[in-house]
């Protein structure tokens, strides 16, 4: 029942984003890009919680305890309590430039989770290159945090930014190669493509070594630990975000988890054979693989320590690089 | 070109109120000019205006991390120009106590450390986990969980409650199962000992020129422990050795603090078989007969930061003068010496290993 | 052992070459009708403690620094500086580490009055 009115829905959508008249398919876009925005700020929502319990359990402690039912609204108290805060700006801070990167930097990740195909059913777009443009697109997010903490006048977040950008260096390479393997291996850059060549075999088994690679480089783009290097704690304060205040904290925090959404998502379409699976809906499928990479990723977490800038360029230059190039060959054997 | 920076002293990794003055080449330390003084309460002179057993609160806030260490120096110092005796088991008494004191500044340090170099948390929370248990235990024993003022010329305030030995062996057996549980979570983590090894390498010679103490002197291969080399209670009866190691870096300097543990806990489990029956607590001293007038004692003790040095003139019914020597505030010195030339984010590693106490180093 | 400040110098070289190479502390205490500076070293090796102390006339405060044999003396001596006003020669001007009255208390010395209220400089 639920699962019918869902796929009629779907069918729905799709049928207006197709439509040939201009103004209806924007408008069916928008309520598409409506949706997905709620679905990723619901999925951000929630997996902010999961990730604060999962931590305090690893770590003995409780976690949030007292706003609503286990701590669940507790994100939300922090969110209106960040939201009603006064927005200052440091003496040499440029105070268009911050806050603008800051939502140019939600923007592509809402604009890549668009373009990723989250049913068989519903696509937004169905282009060739879809593939090509997410990662075109993500590249643009070091650019943009290099802007946010260089336009905040401080120090440490300045610091933060040249990190960023060094990293942007040394981890596009080899997570573009993988893209491109990835992309041999499905004969062409269509995402859905890509996920309807895994519908018996997915790429992890095929390609194990472009997996470590991409699982690395991604969490080097989502600055997560041990790479975490632009906001590095315990070193630079907050480093890029170190003078974010306000309502602009809580969106960059907020972009924290939905950058993770992102991410996992990537990983689970290009890896993991996406929404195939058996029972659930493909939606269900690919949520749930997401869930769990992300969940992967807040343990690892957990328990390494930060590494240091110098050790990590050359890992991706004297590791990943090498490897990605590997992987490639042996792809390009496999799937001559 | 040179870009300054200041780190602190509002900063999550400086251990209280420091202020750095860091001159960045790039990534790479240039220079480093700490600026102290933070947290500077004049306490050498406020001692002079307190009657003798007067001053032990204020002993207790110099190193509010092993608060006890310091304290039992001074009542020590006391006791030395008065010339008052503690019986053996009171000698026992205050070596069980300053042990499971040194445990929970030890289990207080891998915690700072793991933070400091980046560990979101998890290592923070263990070491401040098993600290509390310690707590607990210095508290059943003396009423108290931070601050004790436990010590009294002669022995300490009250005896040992009943079942404290129980306790204090349980939470012991429960420790040295803990302590492999770090070693395999740090040291089999390749990004950590990534972090702690070749970084901060302090030699020998310079450890010495530096007059460095503590687990900083012994990391670097010095082997002196006040413990050891000048015993003082019965520290010279027990199969204790002082724990040594060569390379001077950051890893050498965590791994003399796990070594210390294991050695606290064999020092606490001897300390109870050979520890007499009888009565601990201290004695109610009349300076109705002034000691000495002038008369200088030099006491030195091995607390978990290093040698905290006591250097006391007597007066008639207040100290005089009473010198310190405070083991982080020396420690402290050697941080731009080590630091130099090493990039950034091991600056936070470095001042982490070399387990400084702002108020220890301010006074 | 008591030396006088001609002599301390030399001392204290003759200490480090035969051993006692570990500087544990500088100190001082006001007696009023002098001052004395207490330099406690220390032979590693052997385990033994060595003093010098220094009698200084209040109208008369300075000494010679030690910084360049033992590394560890230039926190202990802008101490003394600050806290005694004993005047170390050798030192290029530094910034004050502990206290703020430059030159205008000397928290450590008998002379100094509770409850006045010196401003700082």
């Amino acid at each position: 029942m639920l699962i019918g009115s869902i796929n009629a829905a779907e069918a729905f959508i799709q049928a207006g984003i197709n439509s040939t008249s201009v103004p209806i398919a924007m408008l069916f876009i928008l309520l598409y890009a409506v949706l997905v925005s709620i679905l990723m700020s619901v999925y951000a929502y929630v997996f902010g919680w999961v990730e604060r319990k999962v931590i305090a359990k690893i770590q003995y402690r409780h976690g949030p305890t007292y706003v609503g039912k286990y701590g669940i609204l507790q994100n939300l108290a922090d969110f209106i309590k960040l939201i009603t805060k006064e927005v200052r700006y440091p003496e040499n801070a440029d105070s268009i430039l911050m806050p603008l990167s800051l939502v140019a930097l939600v923007s592509v990740v809402v604009f890549i989770i668009l373009i990723l195909p989250l049913t068989p059913s519903l696509l937004a777009t169905n282009m060739g290159l879809g593939l090509l443009l997410v990662f075109v697109i993500l590249d643009f997010s070091p650019l943009l945090l290099f802007i946010t903490g260089f336009a905040s006048g401080n120090k440490f977040g300045e610091l933060g930014a040249q990190r960023s950008v060094l990293m942007l260096i040394s981890y596009s390479i080899p997570l573009t190669i993988v893209v491109g393997t990835v992309a041999l291996a499905a004969h062409g850059f269509n995402i859905a493509g890509v996920i309807s060549a895994q519908s018996s075999i997915p790429f992890i088994l095929l390609m194990p070594v472009g997996f470590i690679v991409f699982f690395i480089a991604m969490l080097a783009e989502l600055e997560r630990s041990p790479f975490d290097l632009r906001e590095a704690d315990s070193e630079l304060i907050a480093g890029w975000l170190t003078d974010v205040s306000g309502p602009y904290y809580a969106l960059a925090l907020m972009l924290d988890y939905t950058r993770m959404f992102m991410g996992s998502l990537l990983i689970s379409i290009l890896f993991l054979s996406g929404w195939y699976g058996p029972v659930f809906p493909p939606l269900v499928w690919l949520l749930i693989k997401a869930f769990i990479v992300s969940l992967f990723i807040i343990l690892i977490r957990t328990a390494v320590v930060r590494m240091r800038i110098d050790k990590i360029l050359r890992m991706g230059w004297i590791y990943l690089l090498p490897l990605s190039l590997l992987n490639l060959l042996i792809t390009f054997m496999l799937f001559r | 070109m040179l870009t300054r920076i200041n780190i602190g002293p509002i900063h999550p990794s400086t251990h209280g109120v420091l202020h750095l003055v860091v001159d960045l080449d790039g990534d790479t330390i240039d220079n480093i000019e700490p600026h102290i003084g933070f947290l500077h309460r004049g306490v050498e002179k406020l001692v002079e205006t307190r009657m003798y057993m007067q001053s032990p609160p204020y002993m207790e806030k110099i190193d509010y991390v092993a608060p006890m260490s310091v304290d039992e120096a001074y009542v020590a110092a006391v006791e030395a120009a008065l010339g008052i005796e503690v019986n053996e088991r009171a000698q026992y008494a205050r070596m069980i106590l300053l042990e499971l004191q040194r445990l929970a500044s030890h289990l207080f340090f891998i915690g700072a450390l793991t933070n400091d170099v980046g560990q979101m948390f998890t290592g923070f929370m263990w070491g401040f986990r098993d600290r509390e248990l310690i707590l607990r235990l210095l508290e059943e024993a003396t009423g108290q969980r931070m601050f004790y003022v436990n010590m009294r010329l002669g022995g300490l305030a009250n005896d040992f409650p009943k079942d404290f030995k129980e306790h204090v062996l349980d939470t012991m057996n429960y420790l040295s199962g803990r302590l492999k549980n770090y070693e395999s979570f740090l040291e089999k983590n390749p990004i950590f000992m990534q972090r702690m090894k070749g970084v901060g390498v302090l030699t020998k010679e310079d450890a010495i020129a530096f007059g460095v103490t503590g687990h900083v002197l012994r990391a670097s291969g010095v082997p002196y422990d006040v413990r050891n080399n000048n015993p003082y209670y019965f520290y010279r009866k027990l199969n204790f050795r002082e724990q040594t190691l060569s390379h001077g870096d950051n890893f050498a300097r965590y791994r003399i603090k796990i070594m210390e543990m294991r050695e606290s806990i064999r020092i606490i489990r001897e300390s109870f078989e050979d520890m007499p029956e009888g009565d601990a607590t201290g004695q109610m001293v009349k300076l109705r007969s002034p000691p000495v007038k002038n008369k200088t004692v030099t006491v030195s003790r091995e607390a978990p930061r290093g040698e905290v040095m006591m250097y006391l003139v007597a007066g008639d019914q207040k100290p005089y003068r009473l010198s310190m020597r405070t083991p982080t505030f020396i420690n402290l010195h050697v941080l731009n010496h080590i630091a130099k030339g090493n990039r950034l984010a091991d600056l936070y590693s470095i001042l982490g290993s070399l387990d400084v106490v702002m108020a220890d180093v301010d006074r | 052992m008591k030396v006088e400040r001609e002599e301390l110098g030399r001392n204290i070289e003759r200490a480090k070459s035969s051993g006692y190479d570990y500087l544990i502390k500088i100190t001082a205490v006001d007696y009023i009708d002098n001052v004395t500076v207490i330099y406690f070293f220390r032979n590693l090796a052997e385990g033994k403690d060595a003093t010098f102390e220094v009698e200084l006339q209040p109208s008369d405060l300075w000494l010679v620094t030690i910084e360049p044999l033992f590394p560890a003396a230039d926190w202990y001596e802008r101490e003394l500086q600050e806290m005694f006003g004993v005047i170390i020669r050798g030192r290029k001007a530094e910034r004050l580490l502990l206290e703020k009255w430059d030159g205008k208390a000397y928290p450590l010395r008998k002379s100094f009055e509770w409850g006045k209220e010196y401003t700082s400089g």
